[in-house]
């Protein structure tokens, strides 16, 4: 056994996400976790990776973190400012996003994500951030990755509102409405789901370092596929950790 | 043709009921001084739209301006919520038609384009997409692809009455440049029947031909120009000024009130006489010059 790397469960997750990354492929990004991972992969395995903001904006190189896609502070050193059409359209409709980043409000058994309200849409709601891009990039990328944190209030059966579709109600309800691709993974800070390949259920992958299958299973609101043996995720490396809190995160403001 | 006149000129333009399509995208470039003065003349019953809604959207809602809101979602950023528009959905007191971003501007492209209708793939199987069917039939509808057969969503053509659009150079005609990103502001003015161009530096046209690749607003679409600096604050203007966080937060802090929101407004919207008066409450040139942006940076 080497020397144990510490390192934070949004460290964690970074770099699972950044695993799931091919060198050469198209990534379209919302802000914070998804950013980091990206930016890992393009300084690791990954130098050939395009990075895609919706608002038109391709393979920046930010030194000061923004609060949100309409800070300056994200689009500088850009190789391309542009517009919704060519970035949405042109590249993600056209059908050349390889991988989309997505978070919500919560998200479910067959990888729908809600960023839209809570409550019941009929009665009483509270009404969030809505869309964006987020229904466009689950509908036309090749695969998703969802990123959400693990706890049971976001981890539901059934979302309370369909923002971005993943396999809807599963089997081939997502085939059936048009939709290409569909959710490949969802990384939370306790472990690393996929989706089974007929009935489109969430099903577990791996355990993060430290957390038990009770854990996992205790902390979600709906019941995930469990396979007989969940091997551990993958830890990250000194020098996967060093990247991000010295190069791409120095002030702290993702992971903070 | 000199189309230069005042922000409360342009403004007067706009009858109530009308639909104005805003440039605004989150904490950037919105129409804030336009969206102030639009309250000040007490316009309303605006139907507004926007791909990603902004600070000029929650203004205009804020301040009761607003019948109905075509957009597909926003926020302030990290500044929080656009806590007005918001409320009035949650309130019903508005009609919210939300989209996504693309969806929003594919109706503002079939707008541009003379275009029947046009085919998305986003939308379908959400949620979005239901509400849409419920609260806008005539938006969406589906169609068969008359080459393949595949079915495929359809969605109307947008024309705004009118396009108002924060750049950072215009000359007199309304030929204007935007730096940084455009989002969907190109296609809105295609879109609109007519635009107000609001600018933060107005150039003769001689500096337009000289550089006519950067011009994305045709002159000939733009009915008034307006030349008012910092008429996008606290918001920011990409190589001109950054967003004023201090004052953003102030708003993202009085806003999640509606008590909050009318003091926020009978301060900085009805208690001064225009974007002049406006820019000296916030402390004249001593404060704004602390955000001019650094031209390397942008910001």
């Amino acid at each position: 056994m080497g020397t144990e790397v510490e390192y934070t469960p949004f460290e964690l997750m970074a770099v699972a996400g950044a695993r799931e990354l091919k060198n050469g492929e198209i990534v379209a990004v919302g802000l914070g976790l998804p950013v980091v991972a990206t930016f890992l992969a393009k300084r690791t395995h990954a130098p050939d990776i395009t990075i895609m903001f919706e608002l038109g904006v391709i393979d920046p190189e930010p030194i000061h973190t923004g609060v949100g896609l309409a800070d300056p502070r994200v689009w500088y050193r850009s190789k391309v400012l542009s517009t919704f059409v060519d970035m949405l359209g042109g590249v993600l409709h056209g059908g050349r996003v390889d991988v989309g980043f997505l978070g919500g409000l919560e998200t479910d058994a067959y990888g729908n994500l809600n960023t839209t309200l809570l409550g019941d849409p009929k009665g009483k709601f509270r009404h969030f951030v809505g869309s964006g891009g987020a229904n466009d990039i689950a509908s036309s990328s090749k695969r998703t990755i969802i990123i959400i944190r693990h706890e049971e209030r976001k981890l539901k059966e059934a979302v309370s509102f369909i923002t971005s579709p993943g396999y809807i109600r599963g089997g081939q309800e997502r085939a059936q409405a048009g939709l290409p691709g569909g959710p490949s993974r969802v990384i939370t800070d306790k472990a690393i789901f996929g989706f089974d390949p007929e009935s489109k259920r969430m099903t577990l992958l791996s355990i993060h370092p430290g957390c038990t299958l009770e854990d996992v299973l205790g902390t979600m609101g709906f019941k995930p596929i469990v396979p007989e043996h969940v091997p551990f995720t993958e830890p990250p490396t000194a020098e996967q950790v060093r990247i991000i809190r010295e190069e791409i995160d120095p002030e702290g403001i993702y992971s903070g | 043709m000199d189309k230069v006149v005042t922000l409360s000129e342009a403004v007067a333009s706009i009858p109530s009921g009308s639909h104005v399509a805003l440039s605004g995208f989150a904490i950037t470039r919105a129409t804030m001084a336009f969206a102030a003065e639009v309250l000040r003349q007490g316009i309303r019953n605006l139907t507004v739209s926007q791909c990603v809604g902004a600070m000029d959207a929650d203004l205009l809602v804020g301040g009761g301006a607003v019948s109905r809101i075509l957009y597909g979602g926003g926020s302030l950023d990290r500044f929080g919520r656009l806590a007005c528009v918001n409320r009035a959905i949650e309130e019903g007191s508005i009609v919210a038609e939300e989209y996504s971003s693309l969806s929003m501007v594919f109706r503002y492209v079939a707008g541009a384009l003379g275009l029947p209708f046009i085919t998305i793939r986003s939308l379908r199987g959400s949620d979005v997409l239901k509400h849409l069917e419920e609260k806008a039939p005539s938006a969406v509808a589906y169609v068969d692809d008359p080459f393949t057969g595949e079915k495929w969503l359809a969605l109307r053509p947008l024309n705004p009455d009118v396009a108002v659009v924060q750049v950072q150079v215009a000359d007199p005609e309304g030929n204007a440049w935007i730096y940084g990103p455009r989002w969907d502001n190109e296609e809105q003015v295609k879109a609109s029947k007519r635009t107000i161009v609001i600018t933060e530096q107005l150039v003769p046209t001689e500096v337009i031909r000289r550089d006519p690749e950067r011009t994305v607003i045709h002159g000939f679409r733009v009915s008034h120009v307006v030349h008012l600096p910092f008429s996008a604050h606290p918001t920011a203007v990409y190589r001109v000024y950054d967003y004023d966080a201090d004052h953003i937060r102030l708003y993202a802090e009085a806003a999640k009130t509606p008590e909050g929101m009318r003091a926020y407004l009978d301060k900085y919207v009805y208690g001064v006489k225009d974007h002049w008066e406006y820019l000296e409450l916030l402390g004249g040139v001593r404060h704004l010059t602390k955000l001019a942006a650094d031209p390397i940076l942008g910001y």
